[in-house]
């Protein structure tokens, strides 16, 4: 019983870590706090669901569009509006990023309407000795290790990635070493939006899809990038795993419904011990 | 100018006091929710507005009072004025639990601490069904009391306006404006910053209990997503912002402006509403972050007593 709880933990772990480290990238790379990232977790979902209505597409072929088109969308949000308020108190990105939010789920509610969809895809599930598990998410975790590993492939290797690290640990420094930092502001929103359609997308064939769907995730992003250490890209997986397990646990002796208070909790008591979350973040 | 300013005052407070004697029962109601946006807006303002630290989920306060003065209505037959008041105080005592821990926290954490908090008290309140009637919500005994209750909330709204006059034009409204410009130098002069961020967030606090407990007595029915919605806390800090943090009449002005301008003109589009609103928001925090009085203080170099 045990063991299956931590493995659907960490199975769970896997995606809010993937969800919360493109949430942590914007939060580490221009200090704010993005409401509307679950949104567009949501439009990823959206994406995948109209591509597998439509063309039949796998939902994992998916990600291929789906991750993209919202690094795209993501990007024109940054140049348009959120580069705006870099600079600017919390007060102002969190509000103009609450905006943002509403907007796009009123747009998704208006064009695609409030029903609840779902894309039937892989049902059943993987029988391992004692242990059962539904095939979409052991599918959807490997997905995440993949997608979770090509991002720190990225961050560490390639010349932007560095760029990307760089502009996050000093801006001012970044910038005399001849780095466009409002170009990495961009790719960083970019990548972070479409580390969230990459969650939309794998979630898609598990929950029902509506357009309030993301706001949780925005919660648990949120929950994960604060127990990990915030601007600390490795603590947002740790966070991740752990908020997936500490739901999971949490399940076994209350009902699933206060597990969101069980985490809050969790929360609540590493930020006393450790301000600045588990591995070391920024204080802002 | 002063003087014009306080007879101008007391001509709209007797207006208003008078008011409901020829008014149709939509229009006591439509006022009374406005004193309540007045008072919501003007009790984050003591908060955020003076400290700097952002409540991101003040609407906990508004659902804690909501609850605490239905249960007192409804399960045990409080009177309600008795039983709003509880609210506010039940207000202030969850204020005081989760301030000691969380008003450690600096910048980004208190707000998503806040936020959280908001989030795990609606799920509370959905899990305890005996208690709060869950997902289902609680009803309370029918009573007309639309009038009574339009002079309590118009009380309260007098009442934090003036509290909050109060604290900005005394030395503890100044420690809190120090901390909001500079925590570090306000500790180093010597400033308990920790217990003045608590009491404040402890006066800030008990409004939105009230009012809360008001609210849930005048609609007669609540349930966990109608008390404890995140649009609710930012409209009040749109607000407040709108007309001006950190001044004494902003959140006034505020409320009154976006109140009526949503009833004017968000009634007529319904589907589009969030989406307007969520520009108004965008708009409100790129064009003017500092308000109306905010811009006013800076240009005419009015004193902080606006």
């Amino acid at each position: 019983m045990v063991g299956q709880v931590v493995i659907s933990g960490l199975l769970a772990g896997s995606l809010y870590a993937m969800v919360a480290l493109g949430l942590g990238l914007i939060f580490g790379v221009m200090r704010v706090l993005n409401v509307a990232h679950g949104p567009m977790l949501m439009l990823g979902a959206y994406t995948t669901f109209w591509l597998f209505h439509w063309l039949g597409l796998s939902p994992y072929l998916s990600l291929l569009v789906s991750m993209p088109v919202l690094f795209v969308v993501g990007a024109v949000l940054q140049r348009l509006l959120v580069r705006r308020v870099v600079d600017a108190p919390e007060l102002s990105s969190l509000l103009l990023t609450f905006g943002v939010s509403i907007a796009i789920v009123n747009l998704a509610q208006l064009m695609f309407t409030s029903d609840l969809r779902s894309v039937e895809y892989l049902t059943g599930s993987f029988i391992l000795g004692p242990f059962a598990f539904s095939k979409s998410r052991v599918i959807a975790c490997v997905f995440a290790i993949l997608i979770t590993a090509g991002a720190f492939w990225f961050l560490q290797k390639t010349r932007l990635g560095k760029a990307l690290r760089a502009v996050s640990q000093s801006r001012e420094v970044a910038q005399v070493c001849g780095i466009d930092v409002q170009r990495i502001h961009m790719l960083a929103f970019g990548v972070a939006s479409a580390l969230a359609a990459a969650g939309g997308s794998l979630v898609a064939v598990m929950v029902a899809i509506q357009p309030e769907m993301g706001q949780v995730y925005t919660f648990k992003s949120f929950l994960v990038i604060v127990l990990g250490g915030a601007g600390n890209y490795p603590g947002a997986l740790l966070g991740g795993l752990l908020l997936g397990l500490v739901e999971q646990l949490s399940s076994l002796f209350l009902t699933t419904q206060v597990n969101e208070a069980v985490a809050y909790l969790l929360l609540v008591l590493v930020l006393l011990v450790r301000p600045t979350g588990l591995l070391k973040g920024r204080s802002s | 100018m002063k003087r014009a300013f306080l007879l101008g005052l007391a001509a709209v407070l007797v207006a208003l006091a008078l008011y409901p004697m020829q008014a149709t029962g939509y229009g006591v109601r439509t006022m009374l929710q406005l004193f309540m946006w007045i008072a919501l807006a003007q009790s984050w303002n003591l908060i955020s507005g003076l400290t700097g630290y952002v409540s991101f989920g003040h609407v906990a306060f508004f659902g804690m009072g909501a609850y605490s003065a239905g249960i007192l209505i409804g399960k045990l037959g409080w009177a309600w004025p008795a039983a709003c008041l509880a609210g506010g105080v039940m207000a202030m005592v969850l204020a005081l639990v989760i301030g000691w821990p969380c008003l450690r926290l600096k910048g980004p954490y208190f707000a998503i601490a806040m936020l959280g908090l908001n989030e795990v008290l609606r799920v509370i309140v959905s899990y305890y069904e005996g208690l709060t009637g869950g997902g289902n919500g609680l009803s309370l005994p029918t009573l007309h009391a639309s009038v009574p209750i339009y002079y309590a909330m118009g009380l309260v709204a007098i009442a934090v306006t003036a509290l909050t006059y109060l604290v900005i034009t005394s030395r503890f409204g100044l420690r809190l404006m120090t901390i909001r410009e500079d925590e570090v130098a306000a500790e180093a002069m010597g400033i308990d910053t920790f217990r003045h961020k608590l009491y404040a967030f402890l006066l800030s606090a008990v409004g939105p209990g009230i009012v809360g407990g008001l609210a849930a007595r005048d609609q007669g029915y609540i349930e966990p997503l109608s008390v404890f919605p995140l649009i609710t806390t930012i409209t009040m800090i749109v607000m407040a912002l709108f007309g001006g943090k950190g001044t004494i009449w902003g959140p006034v002005l505020g409320a009154v402006v976006l109140f009526t301008f949503q009833e004017l003109v968000w009634a007529r589009f319904i589907y589009l509403h969030q989406l307007l609103f969520g520009a108004i928001i965008v708009a409100v925090v790129l064009m003017m972050p500092r308000g109306i009085l905010g811009v006013l203080q800076q240009k005419y170099n009015l004193p902080r007593t606006i």
